[in-house]
């Protein structure tokens, strides 16, 4: 197992900079989500660690050795795509042992190593069949078999799981997770599911247009983002953004609404130019009035089952909140709206960088 | 599940197969009239009506690796049963083997080595034309080739103009270089001719390949060159297959070129055979012989190889 860092990592593709400044490390046994949209470089960013892109300058260590100058096949990583990649012509028992063939193991310690590894995945009824007659699950599970088998020095996977359904990529998740925790493999994934990203990462890197947005433990991400992207790339439904005017005692919302804060938490806050960011489920309704508490009248609903979607407007912003089931009967109610100042965010309104208290 | 068929389907159904029956004995009938004339004796092929039933022999065939001549007066009995099978067909067809006047050998017509010719220059040929058009394909395909449009509409280029046209410089550069009549000189041009073939096919089947085969041989420890023999090659095997069969018929039935740049060591099967049709009187039993023989290794080849070819037709129709 091993330890990666990446060190002022550029990327272009003809005039196009894909990876801007790339500096990150990976401890040993650690498991790092890189997070995103498509085309922020995230994959790009995987496939140089691999040694399947090359990289315009910077330096990749692994284990301190510098290795961006090898090939993909002296690096000693195992890589999963999201296609999975199992070779079509061999079967399952042929595809994990391809790459102990390649290190030249002998016939007999190769058939224990894939025994092993198709235990651990419970893939051993597979053995003899073809890729093609595997559903998505076990596609998905002999490829981290081949990858797992040889016990490379870190694990990295292109978003493995985002070719199966819904239900089974719930699973896979767990599967992918217990494995993990089991062999303690240094792992890199990448993904645009910030589910995926929030459950399984011991700390997630947010990218977006070439740049590490934040990078931090998924509480860290969740809960103080670093800057508006992160804010609103992480956590579902989407966290509320207003443009707010900061006033002695609270935030205005434009049209005569205003909510009150606490002056410790906005003391630092310039006048004006400020966004407000708050997640929905610390927008507070209430069907009376209550201190801090703003009189409004439902715009939509959305019920989700476990809990309902009810967007209210205050002032000149549709903020969304988290309600309870049937908590709201429908559009146009009159509603007392109120905002938990504890977990209000800022941020400046042109750079869109966090605007925290220092103190 | 069973498969509930409207009035309509089943007709349809009965219909189609009416239409590949009507098809079938269009596209077989001359196949299988030049493989029973082949059999025949001589006066029985060119009979009105046709003569459909008749008793085979091997006789053309014999005639056809042989050179002969007319018998002036019948056979003495003691020399017809000491001759092999083969000699007395001939002798019942009122003809005598040429002999060599030392050596008392059967002269050979010629249609064995040029039949060998065949062979040896489409086998040789279609194997150089796939597997420089495979590397050359595998090539365009995966890496960044400066040009790379340019170039492959410059490898189509070369089958723009007919051959016909290039005839006459190349039997003048062929003539100059001496390669006039040999059999790498018809197999370096044949090999240029499908060449050319052969890349565009293999690009198209090789770009079908996800790139992610190889990407995953290469983080599992192998070379790009390990990569394409044991994980390419093997993917690519249908679009081999049937790259391989179009080189070899078109190799196999070459006439034009191999007519013109070949007249006897080299020469090929193709034009030998209309060359028989004008010398003295027709012998047709002999001529549908030649082109039934002709026709048997592209059948062989085409059967052997019918199931990647199958896939190799529909490739592009599916989505895998």
């Amino acid at each position: 197992m091993a330890r990666i860092e990446l060190t002022d990592i550029q990327k272009h593709f003809g005039a196009f900079q894909v990876l801007k400044n790339v500096n990150l490390t990976i401890e040993d046994g650690e498991f790092v989500v890189m997070l995103g949209q498509s085309g922020c470089g995230k994959t790009t960013t995987l496939r140089a660690i691999a040694g399947l892109e090359t990289v315009s300058s910077g330096t990749i260590r692994i284990d301190g050795r510098e290795v961006q100058d090898l090939k993909a096949a002296d690096r000693d990583i195992a890589f999963v795509f999201q296609s999975f990649s199992l070779y079509p012509h061999m079967t399952v028992y042929e595809n994990i042992a391809f790459p102990l063939r390649a290190v030249g193991m002998n016939q007999s310690e190769r058939e224990a190593a894939v025994r092993e590894v198709a235990r651990v995945l419970g893939i051993e009824r597979l053995l003899n069949r073809k890729p093609s007659a595997l559903s998505g699950g076990d596609m998905q599970r002999v490829a981290i078999g081949r990858a797992l088998v040889r016990r490379p020095k870190a694990l990295l996977m292109d978003e493995p799981i985002g070719a199966l359904d819904a239900k089974l990529r719930e699973q896979m998740r767990a599967e992918i997770k217990r494995l993990h925790i089991a062999r303690a493999s240094t792992s890199v994934y990448v993904t645009h599911d910030q589910i995926e990203a929030m459950s399984l990462a011991d700390r997630i890197v947010v990218m977006h247009g070439g740049l590490l947005q934040q990078v931090g433990t998924p509480e860290e991400v969740y809960n103080r983002p670093a800057n508006l992207f992160v804010a609103q790339f992480v956590g579902s439904p989407v966290m509320n953004v207003a443009d707010v005017g900061v006033e002695n005692g609270g935030l205005s919302f434009g049209a005569g609404a205003g909510v009150a804060m606490p002056a410790g938490l906005i003391a630092h806050l310039p006048k004006n130019a400020v966004k407000l960011g708050i997640r929905p489920e610390a927008v507070r309704l209430s069907h009376e009035p209550g201190e801090g508490m703003v009189e409004t009248e439902t715009t939509n609903l959305e019920p989700l089952g476990s809990h309902e979607i009810v967007d209210v407007r205050l002032g000149g912003a549709t903020l969304r909140a988290r309600a309870e089931p049937g908590f709201v009967r429908g559009q146009g109610q009159r509603l007392w709206v109120g905002l938990d100042a504890e977990r209000a965010h800022f941020f400046d309104g042109e750079t869109g960088m966090a605007l925290r208290r220092t103190a | 599940m069973a498969e509930i068929k409207t009035k309509g389907e089943m007709l349809f159904n009965r219909g189609a197969i009416l239409a590949v029956v009507v098809a079938l004995i269009i596209m077989l009938t001359p196949i299988y009239w030049i493989a029973a004339t082949s059999f025949k004796a001589r006066n029985l092929a060119t009979t009105i009506p046709p003569t459909v039933v008749f008793e085979p022999t091997l006789a053309p065939f014999a005639k056809l690796f042989t050179k002969r001549s007319q018998l002036r007066e019948p056979v003495a009995p003691e020399v017809y049963e000491a001759a092999p099978w083969w000699e007395k067909l001939i002798y019942d067809g009122g003809e005598q083997v040429v002999r060599n006047k030392k050596t008392n050998e059967p002269t050979s017509s010629g249609f064995g080595n040029r039949y060998m010719n065949s062979l040896i220059v489409s086998i040789i040929s279609t194997f150089l034309a796939v597997s420089m058009g495979t590397l050359t394909a595998y090539g365009f395909s995966r890496f960044r080739v400066p040009g790379e449009q340019d170039w492959l509409f410059f490898i189509l280029s070369t089958r723009m103009l007919p051959p016909v046209v290039v005839a006459i410089p190349m039997f003048l550069m062929y003539r100059a270089v001496g390669l006039h009549d040999t059999h790498i000189g018809l197999i370096i041009l044949y090999t240029a001719f499908n060449l050319s073939f052969a890349v565009w096919i293999m690009k198209g089947f090789i770009d079908e390949i996800p790139r992610e085969y190889e990407e995953a041989a290469l983080v599992d420890g192998y070379t790009r060159m390990e990569a394409f023999f044991k994980i390419v090659l093997p993917e690519a095997l249908t679009g081999i297959a049937a790259t391989a069969v179009f080189c070899f018929i078109t190799a196999w039935n070459e006439y034009a070129f191999a007519l013109m740049m070949t007249s006897k060591n080299a020469q090929t099967a193709p034009p030998y055979i209309p060359s028989q049709v004008g010398s003295g009187l027709s012998d047709w039993t002999v001529i549908a012989s030649g082109a039934f023989l002709f026709l048997v290794p592209v059948a062989i080849f085409t059967f052997l190889l019918r199931n990647h070819l199958l896939r190799g037709m529909s490739f592009g129709a599916i989505r895998k």
